[in-house]
């Protein structure tokens, strides 16, 4: 019993042990607060974050909120009391993290905001694409497609969203319906995928292409919803090309469907950038210095610098990945995260 | 009140759900444009292919006068098996075999499998454990989708082997293999419960589970049964999730299990056990992607499906309480 006893004992300690932060890093713990981690985008944002971090000599925490708003409020909370170096947040709900954010930065601890822009309230550095310029990118991208396909910019689109609770598809959805609303023979049909789950966006495609069978263009606003509105088509007997396709985050499977022909466009959020753009400018977020306005190189994108209401805003351009550039490795979707070490910003 | 007029009463009242169906797709179609045609009515029979066979296994367990919160995870943690194996993009290794043909009994094999696995030690915890099965199964709705993270690292698979892709894409009589398969697990199903010893046992302890076992009846070995053939169940509909979606993503299957909730419910099955029947629940399943159909083609805003499956769900407890009545009074 004894025996038993120590040895239940050691494996505890050991585990506790192997808990123990690693006192190695120079300049401390950074945490990461992720909306979810059932998306390819949010995954390849940890990975690539806890890359760069790495390089400028950080170490990073991540914390899964599930999609959970109320979850994401207790982690802010419990990492306040962590008093980490600083928080970089990728808000569930825009709104209703505002009182972490400012609870954060009363006790002194700066916060980031990443991809996803909190304006209600200041922080301390944000980088995103933004997701209404994201509907921007993609109507402008749509109505190529229309003229090229119908000599003029008229049509359908099937737009299919996202969860229809989820601020990020609903800003994807105002940027691009406002790009579009100059275009009046353009009918957009526009239907959400409940908790972005692939198979209602597959029954959605299945049953529009019956009940409008001349849509021109289906807009999914994330790449896995793309996939099972490919299924969908192929089982109604289309091939690639037969209806245009298109999709928003440049995930890997959407640049297969690239590949395969099958999809037209994929917007993509510029992930490498996005995340080396907080490694870059980490220490002087952390030193508390100012961030001087300007043009910044990020990963060879012209990233622009401003000072906002709610505070240094860096805006990356998103771009557009098409049959012609799919292969470019600059696309967070072909997984070759950048071999050169991120330089902070002097 | 005649006999005659006493039958056609109680015909109607077991089978209400069918007439609930046939009473919305006659008004869809009526005031919905482009309801009306033969590919919506087979998109509604495929829709309702992976939601059909989950609620089975549920089904089965509920009417035992148990509950399994479990399945949706366990069918999506087939599903990410299967994908991971048979897709060769994303994270699938595209695991080739030849002949090809031999990919879908091993793909069903290994989703069943991980299903069968999984319902059984629900069973073990419950049935010889003594714990609760919400607990339990809830525990395992937790773990498993955990599980199903950290398989796929949030990451998808994708492009489905074609052999076992084939069952999505081909047709016999309007309707693609998928819908078939789910139609065929209903009617065995159905015989399973309505004509074998194992079926009626079930029936009999969700009814009164001392009074089955002072009978001579194996109540626990038929619970285990019942546990682990509702993850094979589970597993299967993951299945034909994957070959459904031409792969797998890690929230695949979310908010499914709300949606089988609601089907049995729907379908005539008492959450206190003992009763209902597998024909009345694929009315169920049936009548939900006939409304969701219905929504899509609307436009309306999708918060109004769960408003309305809401709805349904109470309707249903309201019109079972009224068959209830009636039939005391026709006794």
């Amino acid at each position: 019993m004894k025996r038993t006893v120590l040895a239940v004992l050691g494996m505890v300690a050991l585990g506790l042990a192997m808990l123990q932060p690693a006192f190695a890093q120079t300049k401390g713990t950074v945490y990461y607060l992720v909306p979810t981690l059932l998306d390819e985008f949010q995954t390849g944002s940890v990975s690539a974050l806890e890359l760069f971090l790495k390089q400028v000599g950080y170490k990073m925490e991540t914390l899964n909120a599930d999609n959970k708003t109320d979850r994401q409020q207790s982690q802010m909370n419990d990492v306040i009391a962590l008093k980490p170096k600083a928080i970089i947040l990728a808000a569930v709900d825009f709104n209703a993290l505002k009182p972490s954010v400012e609870k954060a930065r009363a006790a002194g601890i700066p916060v980031v905001e990443f991809d996803r822009q909190i304006t209600s309230t200041p922080s301390d550095f944000t980088s995103v694409a933004g997701t209404i310029e994201i509907g921007h990118i993609a109507a402008e991208q749509a109505q190529r497609l229309l003229k090229e396909k119908n000599g003029d910019v008229k049509g359908k689109v099937l737009q299919v969203l996202g969860d229809p609770g989820d601020p990020y598809t609903l800003d994807i959805q105002k940027g691009f319906e406002e790009k579009m609303k100059a275009f009046p023979d353009v009918e957009i049909i526009s239907l959400p995928a409940l908790q972005w789950e692939a198979s209602n966006a597959g029954t959605i495609v299945a049953d529009q292409m019956l009940a409008n069978p001349d849509i021109d263009l289906i807009f999914s606003h994330a790449a896995h919803l793309s996939v099972a509105g490919v299924a969908s088509l192929e089982a109604a007997g289309k091939k690639p090309g037969d209806v245009m396709m298109m999709s928003s985050n440049g995930a890997p499977v959407g640049l297969d469907l690239i590949r395969k022909g099958w999809l037209n466009v994929e917007v993509e959020q510029p992930l490498y950038a996005q995340a080396a753009a907080v490694a870059m400018f980490m220490d002087k977020i952390v030193n508390k210095q100012e961030l001087k306005p300007g043009e910044y190189d990020v990963l060879g994108l012209k990233s622009t610098l401003t000072n906002e209401a709610w505070g240094p805003n860096l805006k990356i351009p998103g771009a557009a990945i098409t049959k012609e550039n799919v292969d470019n490795p600059a696309f967070w979707g072909n997984l070759k995260p950048p071999t050169d070490t991120i330089k902070p910003v002097e | 009140m005649n006999p005659r007029t006493r039958r056609a009463l109680e015909f109607v009242l077991d089978h209400l759900v069918w007439f609930m169906l046939l009473f919305v797709l006659v008004v869809f179609s009526l005031f919905i444009p482009h309801y009306f045609q033969l590919g919506i009515f087979a998109n509604i029979i495929e829709a309702s292919s992976v939601l059909g066979v989950m609620s089975i296994g549920l089904a089965l367990v509920i009417i035992a006068g148990h509950m399994d919160l479990s399945v949706e995870s366990v069918a999506a943690l087939s599903a990410m098996a299967v994908g991971i194996l048979f897709c060769s993009a994303g994270i699938g290794i595209g695991l080739d075999i030849q002949p090809a043909w031999l990919m879908v009994p091993i793909s069903l094999l290994i989703a069943i499998i991980v299903g069968g696995l999984i319902g059984l030690s629900n069973g073990y915890f419950i049935v010889k454990m003594k714990m609760d099965a919400f607990i339990i199964t809830l525990a395992s709705y937790i773990w498993v989708r955990g599980l199903v993270l950290a398989i796929s690292g949030g990451r998808s698979a994708q492009d489905l082997a074609p052999a076992i892709r084939w069952f999505g894409i081909q047709r016999l009589l309007g309707l693609p293999l998928t819908a078939w398969i789910a139609i065929a697990c209903f009617v065995a199903f159905s015989l399973l419960m309505a004509k074998t010893p194992f079926g009626r046992h079930l029936v009999m302890i969700g009814g009164n589970e001392t009074a089955t076992f002072r009978a001579g009846i194996h109540v626990k070995r038929n619970l285990i049964i019942a546990f682990m053939l509702a993850g094979a169940i589970a597993g299967l509909a993951g299945w034909l999730l994957t070959i459904r979606t031409s792969g797998a993503t890690a929230n695949l299957g979310i908010g499914l299990l709300f949606n089988a909730f609601a089907a049995v419910v729907i379908g005539g099955v008492s959450l206190k056990g003992g009763v209902g029947a597998l024909p009345g629940v694929y009315a169920g399943v049936l009548l939900l992607s006939a409304i969701n159909t219905a929504i899509n083609l609307m436009g309306l805003p999708a918060n109004y499906t769960q408003v309305i499956h809401g709805l349904l769900v109470l309707a249903a407890v309201l019109l079972d309480s009224f068959k209830q009545t009636l039939r005391l009074k026709l006794a």
